[in-house]
């Protein structure tokens, strides 16, 4: 009796301490796994010389939120470690001994680094207009204009993008896969771009957010996923473009690419609009770049708005150009009249260029602005969907330009500029060549092309223009394709341009409203005549 | 009235009520309990079920949202969690009720090993039972596949792929486990269906034969007392004990789901394999063996284990018969579980 008494209390005292063990335990271990589910980042190995690393940063208090990015980064999931990307031999130009360790390592890794695992990306990087060192090899040194110091945190810190390093590699990758994530999302985030592509020469971001695709963008901004695999042509997983889907990722046509210059037709930030040659060898000539953007379009447009949107922007940039010859023009002939200068350096060369640059006298920083600044923006606009900046920042500042320009050589004695001021032709403000195209993309507008006065003036004015984008066809500036697509709206211009479908009982709709209006402003506005007189008279 | 409608009722449902009441009082009230399992330690047999019942009413509820789609089921998740009224509350209630209904059956088999519980002539509810935990973890498998998150996708592709190993049919279960090659679509329709159709009816029905078992032998009395110990009514006191562990165990779950709410991840992504797929913590130990074995060897490691926990109220008869002097059960049960601890809290310490 004894014994089994014995033995029952052994017995409770097992089930008792396991169970009350297990309890807490598991209990314990089921909480720590529940609180785990709350946790979005990955819990990362780090072991080795990386811990070693790690410890001592954490421990110093040397660039620890860089080791939480990094543990966020798809390189921790891949073990792909501090010292991988850090190597540095004796000798290196950026090789350096931790303090107080006997650690060598970069500090800075380059493309030839990341060029260990993503070779293929960073070829395609250094074959972009992103790795050219335009700016060091095209103009003058604006250095003297914006001083040195301005320059370090200004141009350059865009420009690093296209850093050429004293290994020879061309590039900063992390100018736009932010370090030490290095996340594809937030490289496609347009805001990345638009670290650079912003402010008065080239507001691309602000134009993207101008654009249909932006307003889309921001709506869907919260569901939309930027942190996919763009390979193996693959149908585009989202349902609006940010800036890398149009320029960089692939789709069911064409691989992701990494050199952003391959789906691009025109050079619209250069001083003359041309067609690109950049890297033709290998890319195809502007008509098979044009090709590879027009294939992404297609994966939400139709193939017609993509042939109309792009040709009537091309036909801004050619456009341009006409515009910017006045410019030209009219600078080389007050340099020559001695009326604008040439810098002179202490050299006794010439500094600057007339045609390019001048910055001191109002002419010539009119006629840079025209390009440099409302130029680009004029052109950009109308490739990238953003009215506002082809019409008020773009072709109205570039006018306001020209005016400014004329009157100032008119003030200063030219006879030609005199002439100009005093007409009172309303066509003097087209003082070039123009071009245009029936109608838009958008769609068949049944009143508006009945008011410009060009058409209603000039007879001639669409066989002028046909002649004019013949000879931009000529000179291969547009496609064949571009051409007989202009032609078929030459051809039915009344149906494109509206003007053969009688619309007067809806318009007299609006003018009879437009007319009340203008009674309301008179009456409210122009004719109200306060009692009590001005403090100043006139 | 009252007496008119029992009427009306009797001669369309003709019962013998009294018979029908005399046998439910001796099934159910008046089963004799010994007097042991007033102890708490020994009176949690019930908590399981009480479980069972909370997930079969969360369950149903969460199914009105769920939706068993691959590119569906983790927004119709993280709707429920986030958006419908107390579906945080719901889901919570779901997912704790399931952590600790592992947890007591756990302790259940504990108490019923050491009292060895199983003995001569329970052997085959104790088979019963090892049946209903197979069934209750691989109810927990199909339901963290349903989340549909990295960890829950990636956790079904590693689980699944140890069914390959199985020798002859194994690729062929695993094909059809899994609709195909991959965790897929497919994969999450046949999850779905087992998690809510087919496992739960299983386990439903071995509940019933458990308890069947368990009237028909009565509750097991303590080794060596079988003769004089006391018994009372299962009505009131075990009744109520039973419903207290109810109350008590709705109110922890909720505080629980309060404290720690069941998070969504990451969306599951096929082509982004996790850093660490782990599973949930009732597969660590057995995860664990695998890291440090093969997969072939670890698999046929845990079917051995299984067979063997099974079958054990027969192994233990025969060692005893060798070795009537050592209580085997005592130093196999302590051992069984201090391994288990370990390497349960080894796989959590690693992460």
């Amino acid at each position: 009796m004894s014994e089994n008494n014995n033995s029952l209390s052994t017995q409770k005292l097992l089930v008792g301490i396991f169970s009350i063990l297990l309890l807490i335990i598991l209990i314990i271990v089921a909480a720590v796994e529940m609180k785990q589910t709350r946790k979005p980042e990955l819990v990362v190995d780090v072991s080795g010389v990386n811990k070693k690393c790690v410890d001592c940063h954490i421990q110093k208090g040397v660039a620890v939120k860089a080791i939480d990015s990094w543990k966020q980064s798809k390189h921790a999931q891949q073990n792909i470690s501090c010292i991988d990307c850090h190597t540095a031999k004796k000798g290196d130009f950026d090789a350096f001994y931790c303090p107080e360790s006997d650690f060598l390592v970069a500090r800075h890794p380059t493309p030839n680094d990341c060029a260990e695992c993503h070779e293929q990306q960073v070829r395609e990087f250094s074959e972009s207009k992103h790795a050219h060192q335009f700016w060091l090899i095209k103009n003058a040194d604006r250095a003297v204009f914006e001083n040195p110091i301005s320059t370090r945190n200004g141009c350059e810190q865009c420009h690093n993008i296209g850093n050429l390093w004293p290994d020879g590699s061309v590039g900063e990758c992390d100018a736009c896969h932010a370090k030490h994530t290095f996340s594809k999302a937030v490289a496609r985030q347009p805001e990345t771009c638009g670290e650079c592509h912003i402010g008065p020469d080239h507001p691309q971001i602000e134009m993207y957010l101008e654009s249909k695709h932006g307003n889309i963008f921001r709506s869907q901004e919260k569901k939309l996923d930027l942190n996919y695999s763009s390979k193996d042509n693959k149908p585009i997983p989202i349902d609006v473009p940010v800036c890398t889907t149009c320029h960089m990722d692939g789709n069911e046509t064409q691989p992701m690419t990494h050199n952003v210059s391959a789906r691009l037709g025109w050079e619209s930030q250069a001083a003359w609009s041309f067609r690109t040659v950049w890297l033709d060898e290998k890319l195809g000539n502007w008509e098979m770049k044009r090709s590879r953007m027009e294939s992404v379009c297609k994966s939400c447009h139709a193939p017609d708005f993509i042939e109309t949107y792009f040709l009537t922007a091309d036909l801004v940039n050619l456009q341009y150009n006409e515009i910017r010859r006045v410019f030209v023009d009219w600078n080389k002939k007050l340099n020559k009249k001695g009326l604008t200068h040439t810098l002179i350096g202490k050299d006794g060369k010439p500094y600057s260029d007339p045609t390019l640059v001048g910055w001191d006298e109002v002419p010539e920083y009119k006629m840079y602005y025209a390009w440099h600044h409302e130029g680009r923006r004029f052109r950009m606009g109308a490739e990238m969907m953003a009215a506002d900046y082809t019409q008020w920042h773009g072709i109205w500042e570039i006018q306001d330009d020209l005016v400014t320009m004329l009157t100032w050589a008119a003030e200063h004695g030219d006879k030609e500029a005199k002439k100009w001021v005093e007409s009172i032709d309303p066509i003097k403000f087209a003082p070039y060549a123009l071009y245009d195209i029936p109608g838009n993309a958008w769609g068949i507008n049944a009143k508006s092309n009945t008011l410009p006065y060009v058409y209603k003036t000039y007879p001639d004015y669409w066989e002028r223009i046909k002649s004019n984008v013949k000879a931009a066809y000529d000179n291969n500036l547009l496609s064949e394709k571009q051409w007989l697509a202009w032609l078929k709206r030459f051809e039915n211009k009344e149906h494109y341009l509206g003007t053969k479908y009688n619309v007067d009982s809806t318009f007299k709709i609006y003018t009879d409203r437009d007319d009340l209006d203008t009674k309301a402003f008179k009456k409210q506005a122009v004719e109200f005549k306060l009692p009590g007189n001005p403090f100043w008279i006139w | 009235m009252n007496e008119k409608m029992k009427e009306w009722f009797m001669k369309r449902v003709p019962f013998n009520q009294e018979k029908a009441s005399k046998v439910m009082s001796k099934i159910f009230l008046e089963e004799p309990i010994p007097k042991h399992m007033k102890n708490w330690y020994y009176a949690l047999g019930a908590t399981p079920l009480i479980l069972f019942g909370f997930m079969v009413v969360t369950g149903i509820l969460l199914t009105f949202y769920y939706i068993p789609s691959p590119n569906k089921a983790y927004n119709s998740v993280r709707y429920i969690t986030e958006e419908v009224s107390m579906g945080y509350w719901i889901r919570g209630i779901h997912r704790w009720a399931s952590n600790l209904m592992v947890i007591a059956i756990i302790l259940h088999m504990v108490r019923v090993f050491f009292t060895r519980g199983y003995r001569k002539p329970r052997e085959l509810n104790w088979i019963v039972g090892i049946l209903m935990f197979a069934v209750t973890l691989t109810l927990c498998f199909t339901g963290y596949s349903m989340v549909y998150n990295q960890l829950s996708y990636w956790a079904a592709t590693v689980g699944t792929n140890m069914i390959k190993e199985i020798p002859i049919v194994g690729t062929t279960i695993l094909d059809f486990l899994r609709g195909g090659q991959e965790v897929s679509s497919n994969t999450l329709t046949r999850f779905f269906n087992l998690h809510i159709g087919f496992l739960p009816t299983l386990l439903f029905i071995l509940i019933i034969i458990h308890i069947v078992f368990i009237r028909m032998h009565g509750v097991s009395k303590l080794e060596g007392k079988e003769d004089d110990e006391e018994t009372y009514s299962f009505y009131p006191e075990h009744f109520y004990h039973t419903i207290i562990v109810a109350l008590f165990l709705i109110t922890f779950i909720s505080a629980l789901t309060i404290v720690l709410p069941p998070g969504l991840g990451e969306p599951a992504n096929p082509n982004i394999t996790p850093a660490h797929i782990k599973p949930e913590w009732y597969f660590f130990a057995v995860y664990s063996i695998l890291k440090f074995v093969p997969l072939k060897i670890g698999v046929f490691l845990i079917l051995a284990l299984v067979i063997a926990a099974t079958f054990w109220p027969f192994i233990d008869d025969m060692l005893r018969k060798k070795w009537p002097k050592i209580k085997i059960h005592y130093l196999v049960g302590s051992l069984t579980i201090i391994l288990f601890l370990f390497f349960t809290v080894y796989e959590i310490l690693v992460h």
